[in-house]
């Protein structure tokens, strides 16, 4: 039974020249899990509002066709009866949450739609997200995984039988996002609810959905199940989407002709370890070189201790005696969970929190005794949220501003400079907030090295952005390496931190649970299990293969798997 | 200790302790006496304690009064932030002139109306003070929806409540931005201080502007949000408002508190009319 029609849907919003959905024909079945994927603004999100009246009862345009759920068609319903058949989940899930206590949250729906037994239909949907036990929790006591779950049951509550999720694990670290996915299956597969994401992580499609469907320039291109559209890398890629790890390297071997014409791409580590049964691992013949010795220290953490002030109780502690020295020169990453203290550390080290305890070191005086400003010279932080940096009314102020109120001399040419170097000129008269993902990424970037800091901080550069824009930002940081003597980055991506860093420090429970170099941290899976990192899949599969493999890179994986001599 | 006086404004007076400050207003005591007396009773009593002291200048009065009302402001264990407000407040309307008039030669004659009217304002306050910051903001918007307030407002407290903390964070980041990007003036001397703070002053302004942007970009997700989860439809609907009521219960506690507060003016005027 299909639980979704749509036909021939033109859909253009008001004043726009020309439509953003062109055209859609579509059938969904009743407890399929889809994919939607597609290159930024082809339409995807539009299309999903579409789905649960958003489009056209909230925001007019042009709408023309016919969008049909359980066969209700969304034109004569209101948003309300649909609000119960689909339920929505935002990308920006934290500004979904409109009550303060967690079950308050999860029932206000029903609430608000009359139904008596709203407070059950809350817990249930609670117990379904796995949130049992937090009902009178404060919502700014939940992490970020969590308020996502709560986001998610505040819709499920209306009992909706499809649910649309706008890429629901951008912000999570890998052990949030499981979690979620796992939550989703069970939805799908237990409680048989029709679920759609928007997703790029193509390892979690492989893993979690049944079919996937492609957008292009606001129409579909193709509906397909999952193996049989993850195995079509040059179309994928073409749309900037990047099909998982294992099936690009399958991909690359086959059109080398070293994996057979018979044998289809696999898409999952396990199909991996079939495909690439016949390959063995090859180790380097010479022992790599030796890192060159880490120049004296720069800044250095002794027993800092800190803490956040809480509503109720107790101050809760991040940090408890951190110890923690970094070098000249060093290209560190910042791993842990969310919530793990990478903020906190980074804005100690800018001053802009106070240890409770312990002293923090830079270039051996204390910065206690240094102001904010005297410490931005020498340290700059790069927040996660860029919207936050911008001060000025355009990018160009924005780059200026820290130079020009400082009076660094040829502050103009060193802006233009600037703008040239992360490939802004174009947009220098624009506001921050209104770029792409990746342009305010590249202007935020362009802001923290303004005034040539010798240390560089970066929250998350990559994270909340769709995968080639990941790569680009990757890039640029590339680009950055002879730019800044030292540069330190939390992040949750451990792609970036595998091509990326020089020494990797665990941060677990307010202490280093683990610093040194990738192999040490990657090749130790009783530490990735205890702290939930979740490595790139061409590393995992490499590590199924043979435990002596550490390829961090497809370019590593072809470089030391090779076929058996016949 | 002088050298932390003279520390900065933003340091001492952080967003950080000030959003928590509001949280802990807010949501921090939902466990005391007070918060859990029915809003309805509580907001009645209020109307009682924070109109009749105007009207009324007898002195065991108004001093009864006012013990009653710092005994429930102990009881709600409100936030420091907030008393300290209140201090400041009471001071400036009307303590001072008692200190003034007492240096100038003031007597019982002069002190007694000062005490007066500095009784009238501390009391009608602490009683503000213990029904607004006592009561979570859903009960307190519930207790007013029951007395017929419109909807619309009693939603926009608990919501306002909501995304407050979010917005100082936001705030907070903005002015870290300003603070590690700008340059503020050299602090070491009296004209230096002066410049620094109307540069802090000048740098809080200046926030503002990214501020509200970021949250016009935020908000269109939650209005969307509040679409759909009915927001609207509720608005016009009764029976949710009788739902919504129907967690209002008043308790042997409500009567008990009524009966110690209306014994004690008993007292008060008994004892006014002895004396």
């Amino acid at each position: 039974m299909n639980i979704i029609e749509v036909e021939n849907l033109t859909y253009s919003y008001p004043a726009a020249k020309s439509p953003i959905l062109r055209n859609i024909s579509l059938t969904v079945e009743k407890g399929d899990f889809l994919a939607v994927v597609g290159n930024n603004g082809c339409g995807k999100s539009t299309f999903c509002k579409t789905l649960n009246g958003l489009i056209p009862h909230f925001t007019d345009g042009d709408f023309e066709g016919s969008v049909k759920v359980d066969g209700l068609p969304t034109l004569e319903a209101d948003v309300g009866t649909l609000a119960c058949k689909v339920g929505y989940v935002y990308q920006d899930f934290e500004n979904q949450i409109v009550r303060p206590t967690v079950l308050d949250d999860a029932s206000y729906a029903c609430l608000n739609y009359a139904m008596p037994d709203y407070i059950k239909k809350g817990r249930q949907a609670l117990s379904m997200c796995g949130l049992e036990g937090r009902e009178s929790d404060y919502i700014w006591q939940l992490s970020g995984g969590q308020t996502h779950l709560l986001a998610l049951a505040g819709v499920l509550s209306l009992q909706p039988d499809v649910l649309i999720l706008d890429e629901p694990i951008a912000q999570l670290d890998p052990g949030h996002a499981g979690k979620i996915y796992e939550v989703l299956k069970e939805l799908n597969e237990v409680h048989g609810k029709t679920i759609l994401v928007i997703e790029h992580h193509t390892e979690y499609i492989a893993d979690y959905c049944k079919h996937v469907m492609l957008m292009r320039d606001g129409g579909v291109a193709w509906k397909l199940p999952t193996a049989e559209a993850l195995r079509r890398v040059e179309e994928l890629k073409e749309c900037n989407i990047f099909p998982p790890q294992v099936t690009i390297a399958a991909h690359k071997l086959k059109q080398e002709g070293k994996l057979s014409k018979e044998q289809s791409l696999p898409t999952t580590i396990p199909e991996g370890k079939t495909a690439f049964r016949t390959f063995s691992f090859y180790p380097d013949a010479t022992p790599k070189k030796k890192q060159a010795a880490a120049g004296e220290a720069i800044v250095e953490f002794r027993g800092v201790s800190a803490s956040y002030r809480s509503v109720k109780g107790d101050d809760r502690a991040v940090f408890d005696g951190l110890n923690l020295e970094i070098h000249r020169g060093e290209k560190i990453a910042l791993i842990g969970s969310n919530g793990a203290g990478k903020s906190t550390l980074m804005k100690m080290m800018v001053g802009l929190r106070r240890p409770s305890a312990g002293d923090i070191l830079l270039g051996g005086e204390s910065i206690q005794k240094m102001g904010t400003e005297q410490l931005s010279r020498s340290v700059s932080l790069v927040y996660q949220n860029p919207e936050e940096m911008f001060i000025k009314d355009s990018i160009r102020a924005d780059i200026a501003y820290a130079m020009q109120v400082r009076g660094v001399k040829n502050w103009s040419e060193r802006t233009d400079g600037l703008l040239a170097r992360f490939r802004l000129t174009q947009l220098q008269e624009r506001d921050g907030r209104l770029l792409s993902g990746g342009q305010m990424r590249r202007a935020s970037l362009a802001i923290g090295i303004a005034l040539n800091p010798q240390i560089l901080l970066l929250d998350e550069p990559t994270a909340n952005l769709d995968i080639a824009t990941r790569k680009e930002i990757m890039q640029t940081l590339s680009d950055l390496r002879d730019i800044t003597e030292t540069v330190l980055i939390a992040t949750h991506d451990m792609q970036l931190v595998c091509e990326w860093a020089q020494r990797i420090v665990v941060l677990c429970g307010g202490k280093v649970v683990a610093d040194g170099p990738r192999d040490a941290i990657f090749g130790d899976s009783a530490l990735l299990t205890a702290v939930g990192i979740r490595p790139p899949e061409i590393f995992t599969m490499g590590q199924a293969l043979d435990s002596r493999a550490l390829c961090y890179t497809i370019e590593d994986f072809l470089h030391h798997f090779k076929e058996l001599p016949q | 200790m002088k050298k932390k006086l003279s520390e900065n404004i933003l340091d001492k007076f952080s967003i950080d302790f000030l959003r928590n400050q509001v949280l802990k207003n807010a949501y921090g005591n939902d466990d005391t006496v007070i918060a859990r007396l029915d809003p309805r009773i509580l907001l009645a009593w209020y109307l009682f304690f924070g109109l009749t002291p105007w009207f009324v200048s007898d002195l065991w009065f108004l001093s009864a009064c006012f013990l009653l009302v710092l005994v429930t402001t102990v009881l709600a264990r409100v936030a420091g932030l907030v008393l300290l407000l209140f201090a400041v407040g009471v001071f400036t309307q009307t303590g001072y002139l008692l200190i003034v008039s007492l240096f100038f030669g003031g007597d019982a004659s002069t002190i007694i109306p000062l005490l007066i009217l500095t009784l009238k304002v501390a009391t009608c306050s602490l009683a503000s003070v213990t029904v607004f910051s006592g009561l979570d903001p859903d009960r307190l918007s519930n207790g007013l929806m029951w007395y017929g307030c419109p909807e619309r407002l009693s939603f926009s407290i608990s919501y306002a409540y909501r995304i407050l903390p979010m917005l100082m964070e936001e705030f907070q980041n903005i002015l870290l931005s300003f603070r590690m990007r700008g340059n503020a003036p050299a602090h070491d001397t009296f004209f230096g201080k002066i410049r620094y703070l109307f540069y802090q002053v000048k740098i809080v302004m200046h926030a503002f502007y990214p501020l509200m942007l970021n949250t016009a970009k935020r908000s269109r997700t939650t209005v969307e949000a509040l679409e759909i989860k009915g927001y609207r439809y509720a608005a016009v609907n009764k029976t949710v408002k009788k739902m919504k009521l129907a967690s209002l219960r008043v308790t042997y506690n409500d009567w008990l508190f009524l009966s110690v507060s209306f014994l004690l003016v008993a007292v008060a005027i008994l004892l006014s009319t002895l004396f």
